[in-house]
């Protein structure tokens, strides 16, 4: 550096002094002083340029030029604000919504938990799917015990609490955890010391609990002397003995626990005593597998540890079956799904990035032809056409950098809203997908790939720009429309793989539609729900029935309460319980003798009327129905359908999984239980009278104001006991967005996808029609003039584009029907094969056509030949 | 920006043209405008070399390091810049020098018979 700047400096007086000399020399020689200095800056040549190249000596050439095609790249944008903004925009909202995918598909599927070593955790997951995603605490230990390929093995299972702390009882979520759950992270405590064997060894074993570092901070006020200090979990002490590390989340994904503590008190702290049971699974299990074990490994042996559980206990294990999944979404229960809807959409991404990149790619093509004379001036008169190139490909790369900038910008802003938006539920949904500064680097890359493939484009036409011919020829008009151009592949492209897009788009609007109004089998509209479990105030099964029912009695009496009633959950809440139902005459209560597994609800008299789920058959459960009297139930059609093969099965019994008879004594309609894309599936409603629970869900069914409604509820229930923690109270429909909510996040991210994919074949092809046109301008006039008629100038004028559109529509169409079937994953009904799709798509297509090609065609059909002939 | 032809000629001259200098440093330290009259003088007057492309050509001999540069008084007693061979640009001189006449050599081997079938 030093050494050209030394060297360079002096140029400017070196020349000078040459100059000086060569004038003395022919001042010598006779010449006047004027004369002498000119014929000396004759005989120097071009000061400047003399200047420029030995400069070049010291600084790299390639990079010097660089920076001149940058300087030139900007001047020229600058000049075409219109084309630089659109192209930026453009190609930002394709980097954009890439980056943006790629963000959540980090964040969700591609990032491990934050743990020592995270490849060396797997979860387990029961293969057979009727069995749900959880396992039953004795399998696991089963598992803990007998392998040989794991380091450790805990269950762990996502509980509500009722927390007592600082004189206030809230409710929180978190985990109930075996003893080698920390063991199985191999997590270093924030603070204090984490849960141990010893702490789960047997039930009452230690009263102590870890908190998670968010609720150390909101909860705790970030008290630095926390170990040690005492809460109150479900009315029973515990102590915090530590704090999990700061971006520890659990091992669930989606859920941000504040507490951890000892499964082995979970009877103690649920009141229910299901540890024991090898019947109904509860928990979830993680492993880590000890060094050198390959997952086949670990997946054989499990095998055989199956095996050995299934010969033990062959009446409740008999459909046991267990392997290794990747752990962070309930194993592939959720996993698959949610990996195979992001691939989609980030293919959908991908395939805007290529729409709009084919989009500026014919743009510069185009451009490119209109400077044709330009470069053909440009290599006549000496430059290279690998240097015109290289100054096109430039252009090319500032929009696309300047574009990842404006992405990253939008990117960032979406994934921060993403991370920070709390979907109204009773869970403390999270979705860890802070932008990390990698999306940057994403970012950029993605703008160079996209540069590279919009900015050689135009490579073909400086190639075979011939300058004679360019220049002769008046621009290449007479070559414009005649042969198939490049340009009119990548138009034809971009509408087939923008039909892609909006069909996809339709496709999940139509499956969002047909979840919004599927019959759910209830009326979600002017009902409020109110959602506490009595358990976590310390209640048992016989005192919440007391509570309940005052709480009953006082609702009743609330102002503009049309019904009202209570049941332990409601259909489509995310507590829902399974049972498994027999026939009859089944005497072998094993689970392949099972007539089916259904959901189930414990309600009170009145639910169905406060619900409004109608009641088809037969009578209301009612407060008589009790522990003395014989079991009863209101099933759904479905139920009896199945159970006893007729829709009216009032009077009839059935065998609940305890072996005892339960008499069918109403009938209410089918609905949606689970998930709203569920297919039609048998329900029991069993008199909460014969079945106390603990937790409860007041139904109250009004016209009034929702929030107004809610809020007297909770009035009434704190009146009765102010340290019961609510879980939710408000509008139903509310209470079902989790259930609406990946419909609703598929079609707003297709919908946007769709718009754009539509934006963009719009624009493209506009730009190509009205580029055609005016490029054969002269042409369309002298036939004008000619005599020819409107069809035959349009038809000569933009035949090909219309033959482009509808094939590429038809090819894009195709694509879409065959890539949707990925979207009926996430979206309730969503089919290709529906006529409404179909139909909506063509038309969205064809009004696009119409409304792109509309100006040009108008401008073709109001040539004046004699204006323009004048003027050419 | 040039031509394909024109490039090629150019870096034909430029080599030529960085033989030459490097020949005139031979004799010893010689100032710009000085080298620029003695290449038209030794060649009789026949390489007319514009003369400001000597900038350029010395600069990437300093670059390259087959000169090197010292301040000095011209003939005139004028402040002016001595160019010097350096050892490696001697080196150069002599593989240059044989460079060139073998392509010379080789050139002329393939013109010559070629005229005389023209001629003949």
């Amino acid at each position: 550096m030093s050494r050209r700047k030394q060297f360079l400096e002096n140029l400017d007086q070196d020349i000078r002094e040459h100059i000086e000399a060569e004038t003395q020399d022919n001042i010598a020689r006779g010449m006047s002083p004027e004369e002498a200095h000119y014929a000396a800056m004759r005989k120097f040549g071009n000061v400047i340029r003399v200047k420029e190249e030995t400069r070049e000596v010291w600084i790299s050439v390639w990079f010097q030029q660089l920076l001149q095609d940058v300087r030139f790249a900007l001047r020229t944008l600058r000049k075409n604000p219109g084309f630089a903004l659109t192209a930026i925009f453009t190609l930002a909202l394709g980097i954009a919504a890439n980056i943006i995918v790629f963000g959540v598909l980090q964040a969700l599927v591609l990032r491990p938990i934050d743990i020592p070593h995270p490849e060396r955790v797997m979860t387990l997951e029961p293969t057979n799917k009727d069995r749900g995603m959880f396992f039953a605490y004795p399998e696991v230990r089963d598992v803990r015990d007998m392998n040989s390929v794991f380091s450790a093995v805990a269950a762990d299972t996502v509980r509500s609490f009722g927390l007592e702390a600082n004189g206030a009882t809230r409710q929180v979520w978190g985990y109930e955890v075996s003893g080698q759950y920390f063991e199985v992270l191999g997590i270093r405590p924030f603070l204090g010391r984490l849960l141990e064997r010893a702490d789960d060894a047997h039930p009452g074993a230690s009263k102590a609990a870890v908190i998670s570092w968010p609720a150390w901070k909101s909860l705790f006020n970030a008290d630095p002397d926390i170990v040690g200090k005492t809460v109150r979990v479900n009315k029973q002490t515990y102590t915090i003995v530590g704090v999990t590390p700061r971006g520890f989340y659990g091992t669930e994904k989606f859920l941000q626990p504040d507490i951890f503590v000892p499964m082995a008190n979970a009877t103690e702290l649920e009141g229910i005593d299901w540890l024991e049971s090898r019947k109904d699974g509860y928990v979830f299990s993680i492993v880590r597998l000890k060094d050198g074990v390959t997952v086949a490994q670990a997946n054989a042996d499990l095998k055989t540890i199956v095996a050995r559980i299934i010969r033990q206990y062959p009446k409740d294990e008999e459909t046991l079956s267990v392997k290794l999944a990747k752990p962070g979404l309930a194993g592939d229960f959720m996993g698959a799904p949610v990996r195979a809807f992001l691939i989609a959409v980030m293919a959908l991404a991908g395939i805007v990035l290529l729409a709009a990149c084919a989009n500026l790619g014919s743009l510069f093509a185009a451009r490119t032809a209109d400077r044709a004379k330009e470069i053909a001036i440009r290599l006549a008169i000496g430059s290279s056409r690998w240097r015109i190139l290289r100054q096109i490909v430039t252009e090319a790369f500032v929009i696309s950098i300047l574009a990842s900038a404006c992405a990253c910008e939008l990117a960032w802003i979406a994934l921060t809203a993403f991370a920070n938006w709390r979907p109204e539920t009773n869970a403390p949904v999270l979705f860890a997908v802070q932008p990390q500064p990698s999306l940057y680097l994403a970012s950029f890359a993605i703008s160079i790939f996209a540069g590279a493939i919009f900015g050689i484009m135009p490579l073909r036409q400086i190639f075979k720009t011939d300058p004679h011919d360019a220049i002769k020829g008046g621009g290449g008009q007479s070559a414009a429309g005649r042969r198939w151009a490049l340009r009119d592949v990548l138009l034809a492209t971009q509408i087939a793989l923008c039909c892609v897009t909006v069909t996809a788009a339709f496709v999940a609007l139509r499956g969002l539609h047909k979840s919004l109004t599927a019959d759910m089998g209830f009326k979600p509209q002017n009902a409020v729900l109110t959602k506490f479990d009595l358990a976590l105030a310390g209640y048992t099964k016989d005192s919440a029935e007391h509570f309940q029912r005052q709480l009953l009695d006082r609702a009743a009496q609330l102002p503009g309460v049309e019904a009202v009633s209570y049941s332990n959950t409601t259909p489509l809440a995310m507590d829902n319980s399974t049972e498994v139902f027999f026939s009859r005459d089944t005497i072998d209560l094993r689970r392949t003798n099972e007539a089916f597994v259904a959901p189930f609800y414990c309600v009170a008299p009145g639910y169905f009327n406060a619900a409004g789920t109608p009641l088809l058959e037969g009578r209301d459960v009612s407060f008589t129905d009790t522990a003395k009297v014989p079991a009863v139930a209101v099933v759904n059609q479905e139920f009896a359908r199945q159970m006893f093969h007729t829709e009216h099965g009032v009077g009839q019994y059935f065998e609940n999984q305890l072996g005892d008879l339960v008499q069918v004594v109403g009938i209410v309609a089918d609905g949606k239980y689970i998930f709203v894309s569920e297919q039609i599936q048998p329900a029991a409603f069993l008199p909460i009278a014969q079945r106390p629970d603990t937790s409860t869900t007041l139904v109250i069914r009004s016209h009034a104001d929702p929030f107004t409604i809610a809020a007297a509820a909770r009035q009434l229930v704190r009146d009765l006991d102010p340290a019961v923690p609510f879980d939710v109270s408000g509008a139903w429909s509310n209470q079902l967005a989790l259930q609406v909510l990946p419909a609703q996040a598929a079609t707003v991210a297709l919908g946007i996808f769709g718009a754009f994919g539509l934006l963009l074949s719009i624009t493209g092809t506009f730009g190509l029609a009205s580029y055609t046109v005016s490029k054969r301008l002269r042409e369309l006039s002298i036939r004008v003039a000619l005599g020819a008629q409107a069809k035959q100038i349009i038809s000569t004028a933009l035949g090909r584009m219309l033959v482009l559109l509808g094939g590429g529509a038809l090819v894009g169409m195709a694509l879409g029907l065959a890539a949707s079937r990925l979207l009926s994953y996430v979206v309730y009904g969503a089919s290709a094969h529906d006529p409404f799709v179909l139909a909506a798509v063509v038309a969205t297509m064809m009004l696009a056509g119409v409304l792109s090609v509309a100006g040009p065609v108008r401008r073709a059909l109001h040539i004046d030949p004699a204006k323009l002939l004048r003027e050419q | 920006m040039s031509t394909k032809e024109q490039r090629e000629r150019i870096e034909l001259l430029q080599g030529t043209l960085d033989l030459l200098i490097l020949r005139t440093l031979v004799r010893g330290a010689v100032h710009g405008h000085a080298i620029a009259k003695a290449i038209e003088f030794n060649s009789d007057e026949v390489l007319q070399v514009e003369q400001g492309s000597l900038y350029p050509a010395l600069h990437r001999l300093i670059k390259r390091g087959w000169i090197s540069v010292e301040e000095g008084a011209s003939e005139n007693n004028r402040r002016a810049k001595f160019y010097k061979l350096t050892a490696k640009g001697r080196r150069q001189l002599a593989v240059e020098t044989s460079k060139w006449d073998k392509l010379a050599g080789a050139i002329a081997r393939i013109l010559r018979p070629a005229k005389q079938e023209g001629e003949s």
